[in-house]
């Protein structure tokens, strides 16, 4: 294996981050400063945070507490290898999903140079560059300056050391499914023609609900609890897991345990070479990948009258919202979309099935909730699809440069998609909120009538954003925006949903008992006021939306 | 604002730059209808940007842009209305089918359902992609794609074809018919303005030739009065494109490299 070969492929990936929108090309010059920069600050902060631990542990005059809290730290880092797989699992499948392009991205090393090795182990560890590198860095840092505050310097050497290896076995394993998902939705492609779309598409969908609820149940809290406990309490009921070798030999060597400690890294080292060997042998098998022919229909074209065009939509119109519709459906790196409410209903039910299993909901916690799970997915979806739905049009966007279709309509068109949209997925996820947690008709009706009051200006706001920030690079994932107007977008849309709602709080507040109830005819004139607001925001945005596509169609840019 | 002239494209002090680049320079272009025009030059001579410009894609520095009898920075929407194009290497919609594609492009220029199934069958069947129509593009060659954005210009029946390099990727008889349609849709008006690094498609095809470089229009004409202008009786577009672009040192250049 020729290590430079696989920095050089990693390098390109690294690379890659280069291609948003707005950048000069031309004589183009990095900022190595802002290449590093959130590694540099992953570091910086787990310093700080690593100090002031410390130092509060040194600080502490109650021996007792002191060994209480030396116990935590060694149950944390014995277990700190198991969090990184969790979310290096989760965030390099992530990482997965959104890439476009397979073709292009990963064929030229077929014809280059290259090894499948290489290849292989430039991909898994290109796979960790990102948010999970910079985790990694935030938390390798603030074990290192801990250790030395409590005498654990060797522990804690340990367990950054399986820390690293962890995170290579997570990406690993996440190449493995991906070379096995590229195999498989060839053959499903084949064999089942437009049955392979639905297919694929609740495929994935299922794939990342399933890991999801892995995630959340480790991070929420509850099971991550059992684990350090196994662990702390010697345990060893998941032995037979590989993947948490590692954790077991870090607590063999805490309890002294040398033979076990050697047996478990040892296990641990080859578990990872044979996942290393799979996936470079599955990368030579399927990892060329061509795409199969797909036959969606077939017999002679017969045109159909949409439903759009019953509804009043024009015929350009109705074009472009049928094909967004199949791209949403279609595109792998846009179902994250569809998993996103599902995300947010797991991570909200999760902490629900604790406070449950410890008592019956107070009515705050009751309203909290059901408000929560009625105005959020909704609201995130308008954020999410507004900013993105003229990005994800990707290079193909010359279409809409070039076919005879004005700025009105283009963000009619759009905007009618992400209202519809995230209506849908407030009724969805609202209706499974209904059933969980059974509030009250009132809470319902408001909750609802604010909700739509959200998506109806959020989506205006958010479509300025997309137009505005629209990032149409493709490779080696669709950008869809640039991430300093979604971030303006997210905090402008944050203010603009508290004023929306601002009207409505005092009757929340007066509804969980904290004061006497208001008149119910409060609750109409605050609705009537909210609504105001939302009308005046969505007649704003939606008109700045529109001069916008007029910027956005006068000067093309392919 | 409507012009009467027989010009369907006429471009007058039409210049644009990109930061310090000079993109085009100053041009003056007539195209008139029914003609077919080519646009030759070396790579980032401009031609590009000048199909985008009369397209009303790309906002001129200065000049004017009037097409169809049309000031391009008035209404460009009517403009597009009447134009069919395919840009260079053309990214289509890859998860739509070839049917779906058509059917997209079509609704876009307001083509009602039953000339659209008509036209979209017809070539469908002439560039031999029936029984292929229903699979995914990303699936697809590259001629085919090229045969399917070539498909969509013309399915609206547009009076003015803007093409970048059209017959990229074409078999034999798909490029033949594409030529021979030319042909035809010329005889009843249509104008094709063609950009192409193909010189003998150029020589055969088109009725006038332009040659750019550095963003500047070198010569217009025909072949007898590109032959005048660069002084070479009897020459071939080839040897009259090399001697007024100043790139006639082929022969060194292939020589230091054989070193």
């Amino acid at each position: 294996m020729k290590w430079k070969n696989v920095l050089r492929l990693i390098n390109i990936d690294i690379k890659s981050g280069r291609l948003i929108r707005g950048q000069r090309f031309r004589r183009y010059r990095e900022s190595r400063v802002l290449q590093y920069v959130i590694y540099g600050g992953s570091c910086l902060l787990g310093i700080a945070i690593g100090w002031l631990v410390g130092t509060v542990y040194n600080g502490l005059p109650d021996p007792n507490v002191r060994e209480m809290l030396l116990l935590g730290a060694r149950s944390l880092f014995i277990s700190a290898p198991t969090l990184v797989l969790t979310y290096s699992l989760i965030f390099t499948m992530m990482g997965q999903i959104q890439r476009a392009g397979i073709k292009s991205s990963i064929q030229p090393p077929y014809w280059l140079p290259i090894t499948w090795g290489e290849h292989t182990l430039a991909s898994i560890l290109a796979n960790l560059i990102g948010v999970q590198l910079a985790m990694l860095i935030f938390i390798v840092s603030a074990i290192s300056i801990v250790s030395v505050f409590i005498g654990e310097v060797s522990l804690a050497a340990l367990t950054i050391f399986a820390m690293l290896t962890i995170a290579f076995l997570a990406s690993a394993t996440t190449e493995i499914f991906r070379v096995l998902q590229v195999r498989l939705t060839g053959a499903v492609y084949k064999s089942s023609g437009r049955a392979a779309i639905w297919v694929r598409f609740f495929g994935s969908i299922l794939l990342f609900v399933v890991f999801y609820v892995v995630y959340f149940s480790f991070t929420s809290g509850a099971n991550y609890a059992a684990i350090l406990e196994a662990f702390a309490s010697g345990q060893k009921t998941l032995w037979f897991i590989p993947y948490i070798w590692l954790g077991m030999a870090l607590f063999s060597f805490t309890n002294g345990q040398i033979l076990e400690t050697v047996v478990f890294s040892l296990g641990s080292v080859a578990f990872l070479s044979a996942l290393f060997v799979v996936a470079v042998k599955l990368n030579s098998m399927f990892g060329l990948y061509e795409p199969p022919a797909i036959r969606i229909s077939l017999g002679a074209y017969t045109p159909k009258a949409g439903i759009w065009g019953r509804l009043g939509f024009s015929s350009s119109e109705a074009a472009i919202m049928r094909k967004d519709f199949k791209a949403f459906t279609r595109r792998r790196e846009l179902m994250y979309f569809f998993v996103l409410p599902i995300v947010i209903i797991v991570s909200m039910i999760m902490p629900f099935m604790r406070t449950s299993q410890a008592g019956t909901l107070v009515p705050q916690e009751l309203l909290f909730f059901s408000a929560l799970i009625l105005l959020m997915p909704g609201a995130i979806m308008a954020i999410m699809l507004g900013s993105m739905i003229i990005g994800q049009e990707g290079s193909p966007v010359w279409h809409l440069y070039s076919s005879p279709i004005t700025a009105e309509s283009l963000v009619k068109c759009k905007y009618a998609f992400v209202v519809i949209f995230s209506c849908a997925v407030t009724l969805a996820c609202g209706a499974v909120g209904i059933l969980i947690f059974r509030p009250s008709l009132r809470i319902i009706f408001a909750a609802v009538i604010e909700s739509i009051f959200l998506i109806f200006s959020i989506s205006a706001v958010s479509l300025r954003a997309g137009i505005k920030g629209a990032d149409f690079v493709e490779i080696p994932r669709p950008r869809m925006i640039r991430p300093l107007e979604l971030m303006i977008n997210f905090i402008m849309c944050l203010i603009l949903a508290g004023a929306i709602l601002a009207p409505i709080i005092p009757y929340a507040v007066t509804m969980i008992g904290l004061t006497n109830l208001l008149p119910q005819f409060y609750l109409y004139v605050a609705l009537a006021i909210s609504g105001a607001i939302a009308a005046i925001v969505t007649y704003g945005f939606y008109r700045i939306a529109v001069k916008k596509a007029k910027d956005f169609l006068a000067e093309a840019e392919i | 604002m409507v012009t009467s002239s027989d010009s369907t494209v006429k471009l007058i002090g039409v210049a644009k730059r990109y930061a310090d680049v000079v993109a085009v320079d100053y041009v003056d272009l007539d195209v008139k209808h029914g003609e077919i025009f080519g646009l030759l030059g070396p790579n980032g001579s401009g031609k590009s940007t000048l199909l985008k410009m009369i397209l009303g894609l790309v906002k001129p520095d200065s000049g004017s842009v009037n097409v169809l009898g049309i000031k391009a920075e008035e209404n460009p929407v009517a403009i597009k209305a009447q134009v069919g194009y395919v840009p260079e290497s053309p990214r289509l919609y890859e998860f739509l089918t070839g049917i779906e594609y058509l059917d997209f492009t079509a609704d876009l220029y307001g083509v009602n359902a039953a000339e659209k199934r008509e036209r979209i069958n017809e070539y469908l069947e002439a560039l031999e992609l029936e029984g292929r129509e229903g699979d995914m593009i990303s699936a697809y060659s590259l001629g085919m794609k090229q045969k399917i954005a070539l498909i969509s210009a013309f399915v609206h029946k547009p009076k003015l074809l803007l093409f970048d390099e059209p017959l990229n990727a074409l078999d034999p008889r798909s490029a033949r018919i594409i030529k021979d349609l030319l042909h035809e849709l010329a005889s009843k008006g249509v104008t094709t303005i063609m950009s192409t690094h193909i010189l003998e498609i150029a020589q055969a095809m088109c009725d006038r030739i332009a040659i750019m470089y550095e963003g500047r229009l070198l010569a217009v004409g025909n072949m007898e009065e590109l032959r005048e202008k660069a002084r070479l009786p009897g020459s071939n577009l080839e040897e009259i494109f090399l001697s007024l672009t100043g790139t006639t040192d082929v022969r060194n250049v292939v020589e230091a490299l054989m070193k």
